[in-house]
């Protein structure tokens, strides 16, 4: 008997086959008919989040997982941290969000730890390029908000949203008066001076820039400078070494520390002769302050003002 | 053919494709992301830099510090890949040895990136980990290749595709250790990137391309002789093992040299010595010293591609040489 089944001949493979697979597809369709409700959807409401996805979500949300650091740290400065339940191992701001459980890093995050988590909503920048893993999450039910900010108009915004689903107007209300009067305070300090003119190196081998899409190019000019590759398409363009030197910069802003640590600390050999090189005005700046849309990017703005307009900054 | 006529015939050749490529090297440096005033900088060119001709001091600097030796970089580059795989091919007596192919790029690719992870700020350190991962490749390779019936050609492309998808895996699991800023410059110096390398790498580049070619080119009879099998080369007075060693040493060095300095560019090994053979026959002594200098042209016109096509932005050098390289190869299978 076990023989014959085991001998399969050729023309009974195919049916066999067929078979199983509607044996499994069948195991499938009742194991997600026999799965009770996860969640009462009844006090859901549709959102539509920054990439223009319509999600539907619980209000408030109590239990979520961030895929970015500035994500994070938008969610710990509106003190929501409590409901924090996953994070990347790029998230290292505050001190305590390294408490939190990890799903992976940004570009790699499991899938399988996130569903275990079993959080209500999953927050995802659109700088980390996880569109697949997005439908993923989803298709098991677990809604994703896509954050996407080009400028920092945008960053405030994005946190305004996050507070609205996390039921914390209030503190965001306060965070962003106090974020918006040092934005203020600053802009009216370089407005009367004459704009910089900056080359951003975001790495020096290969050399890549920021693009008119990157919020850096916002940033630099609320900060009185203005990005010598603002009109380059895309966010972070690997850039010509002699373009970047006939841009001449008066200013090359080098995002280094933090994370990066001492990486990118030097400018690109072809860049040794612009006049920010030839005098001096090579200033290296906390990468987390640049490169995290969130709350310590005022922190950003305040440095590279200081960076670029010195005079106006000293008491 | 006499020695003498085909010394004659190779000094003719030889001497009408490097004053191609000095052409080819003035004309490419007129093109980049920035204008240059033409008649200037070819006079400022001619002058190897001595005279100004009118050029600001920008736009000499970028002629000369930034263009130009970008453009030396690839000269020596398809020069140093063209030539390993040009002697690959007639030492493994395999159309289809290529240094790319036979995953010996991807062992100087592991090397160049322990340098780079461990031993960072060692400049030197790139080149010869590049240098010893390639020569552990091909003897790998080789190794693999070998049968009990000595190593078909088949065995070989074999052998070389499972060292390649296994050092790319090897690639793959480092990068992941790094951190992902630094992983977006690996991607980009894997598909072969000629914009950044210092002054030290390229003129080490350029000579060991040189020296490569020159050392290479001087076997060239017993590499022709190989091709008949390593056997009848033997009977002929062919000492097959001190040739192969200094093949695979020679070959392991203008691989590691220029992946080192440049990544991995793919096809250059294999279209170049085959234009050269359908073109100029198969005696090395004629295939080898002409694939050095085609193979020069053929990168420093695809970087020229790769630094205007979208400029100011740029495209790695790789992804051109596979465009042109792969349809080329098809269609050189195919007519033949």
């Amino acid at each position: 008997m076990v023989k014959t089944h085991l001998q399969l001949n050729k023309s009974s493979a195919p049916g066999l086959a067929l078979a199983l697979v509607i044996g499994i597809a069948l195991l499938l369709a009742s194991c997600s008919r026999s799965r009770p409700p996860a969640i009462d959807t009844s006090n859901f409401s549709r959102v539509t989040d920054e990439a223009g996805r319509t999600i539907s979500l619980p209000h408030p949300v109590t239990k979520f997982v961030s895929l970015a650091p500035n994500l994070t740290e938008i969610v710990f400065a509106l003190n929501a941290g409590d409901g924090l339940v996953g994070r990347t191992t790029y998230c290292n701001y505050p001190a305590a969000a390294q408490r939190v459980e990890t799903v992976g890093d940004t570009l790699k995050p499991s899938i399988e730890r996130i569903l275990a988590l079993k959080p209500q909503v999953v927050f995802v920048s659109t700088a980390s390029q996880l569109e697949a893993f997005t439908s993923q999450l989803e298709a098991h039910q677990i809604a994703v908000y896509v954050t996407d900010s080009h400028d920092l108009e945008g960053v405030f915004r994005s946190m305004r949203r996050i507070a609205e689903l996390l039921g914390k107007q209030a503190e965001a209300e306060a965070l962003l008066h106090q974020l918006d009067a040092r934005v203020k305070a600053v802009e009216e300090k370089v407005a009367a001076r004459p704009p910089v003119r900056v080359f951003y190196q975001v790495s020096d081998e290969p050399l890549y820039t920021i693009g008119r899409d990157a919020f850096i190019t916002d940033l630099l000019k609320r900060a009185g400078g203005i990005s010598v590759t603002a009109d380059v398409p895309g966010a972070w363009p690997k850039f010509s070494a002699e373009s970047a030197l006939a841009a001449r910069p008066e200013a090359i802003i080098l995002p280094t520390g933090g994370s990066m640590g001492n990486a990118n600390s030097n400018i690109a050999a072809a860049l040794k002769r612009s006049p920010a090189a030839l005098h001096g005005r090579i200033y290296k700046i906390n990468d987390d302050h640049l490169s995290r849309p969130g709350p310590r990017s005022v922190d950003g703005l305040e440095e590279l003002a200081r960076a670029l307009h010195p005079e106006v900054f000293e008491n | 053919m006499s020695a003498r006529a085909t010394f004659k015939r190779t000094s003719l050749i030889c001497a009408g494709l490097f004053v191609a490529l000095v052409i080819v090297i003035v004309l490419m440096s007129l093109l980049g992301s920035e204008k240059l005033p033409a008649q200037s900088a070819v006079c400022a060119l001619l002058s190897f830099g001595k005279q100004s001709c009118g050029l600001t001091s920008d736009q000499s600097a970028i002629l000369f510090d930034i263009r130009l030796p970008r453009i030396l970089l690839g000269a020596a580059v398809g020069a140093s890949l063209a030539v390993a795989g040009a002697s690959y091919q007639s030492l493994l007596r395999n159309p289809l040895a290529e240094p790319y192919l036979l995953g010996i790029s991807n062992g100087a690719a592991v090397g160049t990136m322990v340098a780079l992870v461990f031993l960072g700020a060692n400049e030197w350190s790139r080149p010869l980990l590049a240098f010893i991962g390639a020569l552990l490749a091909t003897l790998l390779v080789y190794r693999l290749a070998q049968g009990r019936t000595g190593a078909s050609p088949e065995r070989l492309i074999l052998a070389g595709v499972i060292v390649t998808t296994f050092l790319s895996s090897a690639i793959v699991f480092v990068t992941t250790l790094m951190d992902a800023t630094r992983i977006r410059s690996f991607t980009f110096w894997l598909l072969g990137d000629l914009s950044g390398t210092t002054s030290k790498l390229l003129w080490l580049a350029l000579f060991i391309a040189i020296a490569g070619t020159i050392v290479l080119t001087a076997h060239a009879r017993s590499l022709n002789l190989l091709m008949l099998g390593e056997r009848d080369a033997f009977d002929l007075g062919v000492e097959v093992s001190r040739v192969r060693l200094v093949v695979f040493v020679v070959a392991s060095l203008l691989v590691g040299s220029s992946v080192a300095s440049s990544g991995s560019v793919g096809y250059v090994g294999l279209v170049v010595p085959h234009l050269m053979r359908l073109s100029l026959g198969s005696d090395n002594r004629i295939t080898v010293p002409a694939a050095a200098i085609c193979g020069a042209i053929f990168v420093v016109v695809a970087d020229t591609l790769a630094r205007t096509l979208i400029a100011p932005r740029e495209l790695p050098v790789g992804a051109i040489t596979a465009l042109i390289g792969a349809p080329l190869f098809v269609y050189l299978l195919r007519r033949n």
